[in-house]
């Protein structure tokens, strides 16, 4: 195992944001210049349930620190249900991550509106400095 | 044992005697005590091969989705066997009426390796089933031992032990064990206890033994796709290297594709040839779902939702709402 360097550490987060809501939150947050961290990386997806859950832990295995899932309000969905689903689906899939002894701050799913840019950003933010007091993700990664 | 045997065996040759099937799927006994693999019968006269005993423990229904040249097919159903019965046809993978069920109520099926551990250095020659003791033939002649303790912990924690769905019963039914919630979900509740790094070191001690032999998979019920993505090239979702990201990787998707669906036959965990304490993974996951979505019992109706299939606008979440 290699050293990991703690000093400095600046995590790599990956934002799935569905297309509709937090991907307009988001880009409201840039033209209302806003400032949030650079270490997000936004993959756009059209529902917060298009995520499926291999696409976080493959996102943990290559590289990611931090995993976040953003959609619309519940009740606010472009097609109508998909983030019911998601919110089942997630807290599952949240729970059982903790239950493997995987930090729980490293995957979060949140509601973003398309009108919310200011909270994008906030909590881009803190999942930043969540994963940053955390140190790099070891666990999941493929050492190879 | 041997009057149930027989008793299968007249079911079995008088079905293919009348044609009323081409196959009949069960269990037959092999070379060694502990070995009583599932068999398959088309002739009447072979029928007397089948065998019930206390190691018919295989569940034999995933043989079915292999079956499309018999036209009708018998298979005799456990108490977990039958609700496999009902995940086959929940997910549209099996029709009804090409299957023909013979319930086998069923009080538990017996763990080799624990009696093994009860003879240290002696060698067992035959187990049969008395009543509520085992007669286990060892060299210095048969001692009998009670076999509630040397169930498998599968049929320790069993609450079906009666087929939920069959054609006819091939014997009465057996009174249910009570098994509480606690009891249950105690492994779990244990391991949720403990702090977060300590459990993984826990779940990394358990799956570094994983070879990747994907048996687990393979027994399972639930895991009934025609393609599964584990084995998809492109794109491929699982390394193939001997990597504990991969096994990772492939032991959550594993659990979590059968979220809401798996019915806790605990043929994973009896498969398993590194002794990985699979079912507590999934029933973590049975606990959540209960918690969060409702009481749900999968494999009782093949006509229900799974949890993860429907939704209410009230549900609550486990992650922050805010």
């Amino acid at each position: 195992m290699s050293v990991v360097k703690q000093e400095g550490f600046e995590p790599l987060i990956v934002a799935f944001c569905c297309n509709w809501c937090s991907y307009a939150g988001a880009d409201l947050a840039g033209t209302s210049r806003m400032s949030y961290p650079s270490n997000v990386r936004i993959v756009r997806v059209p529902c917060s349930s298009r995520v499926n859950p291999s696409f976080i832990i493959r996102a943990f295995q290559r590289g990611a620190d931090g995993v976040i899932v953003a959609g619309c309000h519940p009740g606010d969905c472009h097609y109508h249900s998909g983030n019911f689903f998601s919110r089942r689906r997630f807290t599952v899939l949240k729970q059982m991550l903790e239950f493997m002894g995987i930090e729980p701050e490293r995957f979060q799913v949140r509601w973003i509106s398309g009108s919310e840019g200011a909270k994008f950003a906030s909590v881009m933010a803190g999942i930043t400095q969540d994963v940053k007091s955390l140190g790099p993700n070891r666990k999941l990664r493929d050492v190879r | 044992m041997r009057e149930y045997s027989e008793k299968m065996q007249k079911i079995a040759s008088d079905a293919l005697e009348k044609k009323e099937v081409s196959l009949v799927i069960g269990w037959r006994k092999k070379d060694f005590w502990w070995q009583s693999p599932v068999a398959f019968v088309d002739d009447a006269a072979q029928a007397r091969q089948l065998v019930w005993d206390p190691f018919t423990v295989n569940n034999p229904i995933k043989y079915l989705l292999d079956q499309d040249c018999h036209e009708k097919t018998g298979v005799f159903v456990k108490g977990c066997d039958s609700r496999g019965i009902n995940r086959l046809l929940q997910d549209r993978r099996l029709e009804r009426d090409r299957v023909v069920l013979y319930g086998v109520p069923c009080d538990g099926k017996v763990d080799a390796a624990k009696l093994k551990k009860a003879f240290p250095g002696q060698k067992i020659k035959q187990v049969a089933a008395a009543g509520d003791q085992l007669s286990v033939t060892v060299d210095g002649g048969d001692e009998s031992v009670p076999a509630k303790e040397y169930l498998l912990d599968k049929c320790q924690s069993c609450r079906y032990p009666n087929p939920v769905v069959y054609d006819r019963l091939a014997w009465e039914e057996v009174a249910p064990r009570q098994v509480s919630e606690e009891s249950r979900f105690s492994r779990v509740a244990d391991l949720e206890q403990i702090d977060v790094d300590e459990r993984f070191a826990y779940w990394s001690r358990q799956f570094e033994r994983c070879i990747r032999c994907f048996a687990c998979r393979n027994v399972c019920p639930a895991c009934n796709c025609v393609t599964c993505i584990f084995d998809q090239a492109e794109p491929r979702w699982l390394g193939k290297a001997s990597d504990m990201g991969d096994t990772l990787n492939y032991q959550m998707i594993r659990a979590f594709h059968v979220a809401g669906r798996c019915f806790e036959c605990g043929e994973c965990e009896r498969i398993c040839p590194a002794g990985i304490p699979l079912l507590d993974l999934h029933r973590k996951i049975i606990k959540d779902l209960n918690g969060y979505y409702g009481e749900y019992d999968a494999g009782l109706n093949p006509e229900d939702n799974p949890p993860l299939g429907i939704y209410r606008g009230e549900d609550p979440a486990g992650f922050d709402e805010s």
